[in-house]
Formats: C-alpha cells, sequence, structure tokens
C-alpha cells in the first residue's frame, strides 16, 4: 500500500524535484498539493505547480492555492535562487488545468481530519498553511500520521542569513507554530541537504534520456548551478526539497535525532535561526525528530534512478 | 441615516456581555452577527456565553460563529477567571443556550460576510485579534472590502492592565493585533487611555436595579466579580466599560476625541512584549495607520449605557 502524501510547496526548482520524485516512485501516493509563498510569489508558483503536473502526465492531481503572505513579517521571495518564474531557466507552456477553488490550508484540514491517521503531510516551503491549519483546526495535530519538513540549520550555517535557512526565516512564527505544535515532525535541515549535491555529471547522466522531464531539470537546475557557483562556490547544486520527500519512504538515507528543537521570534540578529537544545537542562520533551547524518550517494542512486524511470516513461 | 452594520469579535466577557447588550439596545446599529475567540475564557465557553446572551435579549436569531481556540503563538492567557469569574460573565447564570454556532469557522465566516458586501460591514473586534488576522491572511481581499475595524485593545499613555506595559487584548496574540495593525484596513482604536474614564459604578448598578428588570439583574450579576476584581487591585467601587465603548463610535461619536497615529506592537518577546506604542512625535515618519481615541466624557456615556440598559428588554 503506498503512503498518502500531501505535498505543501513553493515551486521552486528543488520544489519541483521533489514533485517529479513523488510521481516517479510507487511507495508514495501524491494525493494534492497544496502551494506557498516563498521561492517565488503565490500565483507563481501555483501556475509552476501545475505546469510540472501536465508536463508529468499527471494533471489529475489536484493543486490549492494557500497564502499568499508570511504571517507577521514582510514577504520574501528568491528571484536570485530561483529564477524571476521560480524555476530557472526552464520554460514551461501554461498549464490548462486550474487550481481548486478550496484554500491550500482548508485543503490539509481537509484531508488529515477525513482519513484520521493515514495522510502524511510533507512542508517543503514557509510554513504558513501549516500553522494557519493547525490555529483553524487543532484536531489535525492529533490526526496527522507524520509531517516532513524541509527547513532549519541545527549546527550548519544559515543559507539565507547567517544564522537562517530560507523557509524559517521567510516565515519563523509559523515555524514557531508547527514546531510547538505536537504533530509528529521529522525535519531535514541544511545540516544533511547540504552533503547532498546534484552534480553535473548527475545531469549529464539523466539527459542521456531524451525527455521533456530531462529537459526541463537541465534548464532549471543550469540557473540553480549558477547560483551555487556564484553565492556558495558549490559545484553544482543542493537539492534539499526531494530529499525531504525521499525519506517519507526510504528513511534510510539518514540517521536522526530526537532533540527539542526551537525557533527565533524575537526580531533581533537571529530572527528565523532554528536551533536544538543539545544538553536540555530543563529536560523538555523533545519536539522532533531531525535528520543530522545522511548517505549522500544513498539518496543521490535513489533519484537518479528513479528520475529516469520517469522520463523514460514521459517522451 | 440606515444603521451601522456591524459584526463583533467577542470572548464574552463581562464586558464583552455588557457590549452586546448596549448593541442590541441601540437603533443606531444594526447587529449582524457575533464571532467568537479565546481570550477572557476559553472559546468554548465564550461561544456558550454569546449564544446564551442573545437568547436572553430574545436575539438568538443573530448567528454565532466559533472561532479560534489558541493564539497564534504566545501561550494561552490563564488569567481570565479572576476577572471575569468561572463562567465567564461573573455571577450571572444564564441557562445553557438552544442554538448551536454556524457551521463555519469564524475566520471563514467574516470572510464570506465581508465579501459579500464589499464596504458594507464595520467589524468590532473586542478580544484577542486571532480570528481578524487569520482572515487577513487567509483572504487577502478582505483587508481592501472590510469598511473598518473598531478595536478595544493597547494602550498608549495609560500604562498596561496585563503587565506593567500591555493591555490584555493585544498581550494575548500580540502577533494577531501586529498582522492587523499592518493590514492597511481602517482601524479606530479604543484604548486603556479613555475605556479607564468610563467607569460603571455599583451605584450606578444599584440606581439601575430600582426598576427591577431582568436586564438590571443581569447587569448586576454579571459584574458582581468584576467589580470585586477592581475593588481588590485597583481600590474602586465599580467596573471599566472598555468594550462597550467601541459602540459609542457609533452611537454617541461626539463624546470621543481621536487622534491619528502610527501604531506599532511589541512582538519581540521582551518586557514590553504586547504593548502598544504610537509614534505621537513622528520620528519614524512612518504614516499613521490608526485612528485613537485618546479623549472621552466618560461619565456621559456610563449615562448613556445606563439609559439604553433602562431601555431594554430581556430574560423572562
Amino acid at each position: 500500500m503506498p503512503k498518502h502524501i500531501i505535498l505543501d510547496t513553493d515551486p521552486g526548482i528543488d520544489d519541483s524535484l521533489a514533485i517529479l520524485l513523488a510521481l516517479a516512485s510507487p511507495e508514495v501516493a501524491l494525493d494534492g498539493i497544496s502551494t506557498i509563498h516563498g521561492n517565488a510569489s503565490t500565483a507563481q508558483v501555483t501556475r509552476n505547480a501545475l505546469a510540472i503536473l501536465e508536463l508529468a502526465k499527471a494533471s489529475h492531481i489536484p493543486v490549492y492555492k494557500g497564502c499568499d503572505l508570511p504571517l507577521v513579517k514582510e514577504s520574501l521571495l528568491s528571484p536570485e535562487t530561483h529564477g524571476d518564474t521560480g524555476l530557472g531557466y526552464a520554460t514551461l507552456s501554461e498549464p490548462l488545468i486550474k487550481p481548486q477553488i478550496k484554500h491550500g490550508s482548508d485543503f490539509l484540514i481537509e484531508q488529515i481530519m477525513s482519513r484520521p491517521g493515514e495522510v502524511t503531510l510533507v512542508a517543503i516551503g514557509p510554513l504558513t498553511n501549516v500553522a494557519l491549519a493547525i490555529r483553524k483546526e487543532p484536531r489535525i495535530v492529533q490526526n496527522v500520521k507524520e509531517v516532513f519538513i524541509m527547513g532549519g540549520a541545527i549546527k550548519h550555517q544559515g543559507n539565507t542569513t547567517p544564522l537562517a535557512e530560507f523557509n524559517t526565516f521567510v516565515d519563523p512564527h509559523a515555524a514557531h507554530i508547527v514546531f510547538h505544535s505536537g504533530m509528529p515532525i521529522t525535519l531535514t535541515p541544511l545540516d544533511v541537504t547540504y552533503q547532498c549535491i546534484f552534480m553535473k555529471e548527475d545531469l549529464e547522466r539523466l539527459q542521456r534520456i531524451d525527455s521533456p522531464i530531462t529537459k526541463f531539470i537541465a534548464d532549471a537546475t543550469r540557473f540553480y548551478m549558477e547560483f551555487h557557483d556564484e553565492y556558495q562556490q558549490i559545484d553544482g547544486c543542493v537539492i534539499n526539497d526531494p530529499m525531504t520527500l525521499a525519506l517519507t519512504f526510504m528513511p534510510e538515507i539518514c540517521d536522526y535525532q530526537n532533540l527539542v528543537v526551537d525557533v527565533d521570534v524575537s526580531t533581533g540578529v537571529g530572527l528565523g535561526n532554528t536551533f536544538a537544545d543539545f544538553y536540555n537542562y530543563e529536560k523538555k520533551r523533545p519536539n522532533m525528530r531531525v535528520a543530522m547524518g545522511v548517505r549522500p550517494r544513498m539518496f543521490m542512486d535513489l533519484f537518479l534512478e528513479r528520475i529516469e524511470r520517469l522520463a523514460k516513461s514521459i517522451s | 441615516m440606515p444603521p451601522t452594520r456591524i459584526i463583533i469579535d467577542t470572548d464574552p466577557g463581562v464586558d464583552d456581555a455588557l457590549t452586546i447588550l448596549l448593541a442590541l439596545a441601540s437603533p443606531e446599529i444594526k447587529l449582524e452577527a457575533l464571532t467568537t475567540v479565546h481570550g477572557n475564557t476559553h472559546v468554548d465557553i465564550t461561544t456558550r456565553n454569546a449564544l446564551a446572551v442573545l437568547e436572553f435579549l430574545h436575539a438568538e436569531n443573530i448567528p454565532v460563529a466559533k472561532g479560534c481556540s489558541l493564539p497564534l503563538l504566545v501561550p494561552l492567557h490563564k488569567s481570565g477567571d479572576a476577572v471575569h469569574g468561572k463562567s465567564g460573565i461573573g455571577n450571572a447564570n444564564l441557562p445553557d443556550p438552544k442554538a448551536t454556532p454556524v457551521e463555519t469557522h469564524a475566520i471563514d465566516y467574516l470572510i464570506e460576510r465581508v465579501l459579500a458586501e464589499p464596504n458594507e460591514i464595520s467589524i468590532f473586534p473586542i478580544a484577542p485579534l486571532t480570528n481578524i488576522a487569520l482572515a487577513i491572511r487567509k483572504e487577502p481581499r478582505f483587508a481592501e472590502t472590510v469598511k473598518e475595524l473598531v478595536i478595544m485593545g493597547g494602550s498608549l499613555r495609560a500604562g498596561g492592565n496585563i503587565t506593567p506595559a500591555a493591555e490584555f487584548n493585544i498581550h494575548a496574540d500580540p502577533h494577531a493585533a501586529h498582522i492587523v495593525f499592518h493590514s492597511g484596513i481602517p482601524i479606530t482604536l479604543i484604548p486603556l487611555d479613555v475605556t479607564y474614564k468610563c467607569l460603571l459604578t455599583s451605584a450606578d448598578v444599584e440606581r439601575l436595579n430600582n426598576n427591577n428588570s431582568p436586564i438590571a439583574r443581569f447587569v448586576r450579576d454579571a459584574t458582581a466579580v468584576y467589580m470585586d476584581f477592581y475593588k481588590k487591585y485597583e481600590g474602586f467601587n465599580g467596573c471599566a466599560l472598555h468594550d462597550p465603548l467601541t459602540l459609542a463610535t457609533v452611537i454617541a461619536p461626539d463624546l470621543l476625541t481621536f487622534e491619528n497615529h502610527y501604531v506599532d506592537v511589541d512582538i519581540s518577546g521582551g518586557i514590553s512584549m504586547g504593548s502598544t506604542l504610537a509614534d505621537f512625535m513622528k520620528v519614524s515618519k512612518k504614516p499613521a495607520n490608526v485612528k485613537v481615541a485618546l479623549g472621552v466624557r466618560g461619565r456621559e456615556f456610563v449615562e448613556l449605557f445606563l439609559e439604553r440598559m433602562m431601555s431594554l428588554r430581556g430574560g423572562a
């Protein structure tokens, strides 16, 4: 039986790769997508989600538009990382399908409450939709099966401020709500994602297959690799989001620690910083499982194999 | 002039209950609905109280939508019982209501009503601002189509009533207040600076009870615990009409004087967390976002309140 997952996402180059990995993986059934501001505006990422589903011949999967703005902070998008459209140099045709009428946060509530204990939420953007859903319907905390979050940097430096990772920096208040909600969370922070670099050689391997999927990945990641080269002196690019998705069905990619993790919402220089209380003098109960070690090749082999298989099926 | 159409977002609460009474006693106002939220007590109880007060006033046709049970980030306040009594409305023992809240969550109810009739509905939040903040974030058109907010909350020069710096409604969800104050919606603020000048005394309540009506008895029973609290903590024989004063903006605007200021909320987590600050000296150069009441003829408002209570019918 595949695991039922819903994806809350802001595609976004690595978000797109997570959507494709979900479609390529028989272990999971992608039941729907809710969209969120982040890498680009909500209107743009919603369009992108629809266009990627169409590209992968999966336009039966419903897309729900979510929040436009962070809860408290001003909006922050990342065109320098993902390009103005959110998808680098890729140009996907305008999608024929439209988003559903229901709001993204209501979709999360409806899915989780209609199938208690069955729905796995994978949140790979800023957490505004999830936070709003928790405050509107607190019972989703007890009824969601698991929550996989891409976000934070525990011992690793930040990628948006010296201390803060992008998703938690964009809406630290939403992250605070979600982290303290009591949901069963697995966090994928930069500590592990920065160990997994998608290299030019990996891209070349995919490009041996002539498919709209591999062409899209090449065009999208070329921009992403230029960004990593220019800003972070990394040869290749970090694909945070598909790794988070992979952990839903191949947990052995990472090693985990149960930790007490908090988010700085005090509006100083540490705003959006995620930190773990490793000493835990107050003996607080860990509020999440954090991926702190990773087998990078295990993930990359899985990713490449799955994408190759998907690409071969779509010409 | 047609009556002003309002939805009250509320956490009854003693002075919240008095606000519902005053709204229904005032022909200048058409009360369209109540939305409920955590605050003075748990949202299950504030919702029950909202329904019970409406039934007591034979106004059970007015819909009640239940809202959020928790503030956005800060922990739920647990200080209400000493002020508002265990029931939330002092010693008033209203029977359990027969009506139930509408199915729709308060956030969606507010959005639906406002979008259905743009620029027609005024919202009077007299509680923590969680519902309003989430309506703003969920539906961006909400801020453009709601006519105005008239908020009881904050304190600009009068000090706090829950911490030395902060007023209760704002302190109970400062992040929500921050969202609302920066939303661009036209806001009128009724802070402690004016509400503490509107004191209902025990002599007033006695005078009201001279005509021995169910309304007068309700006001007496509802305010009993509230007045004990004022006596104990503030050395005063009476209580402030915080929430009802918001309605003065409609029924007796001449009693208030206003100034336009840039007002912000401290969400930084320090000792002034939840305090409201006005840029009186215009040092930030930011445009005014709030019309704030800073003067009131308090005694006249209390007399008006008593007059309206004498004309109101309720109970068996």
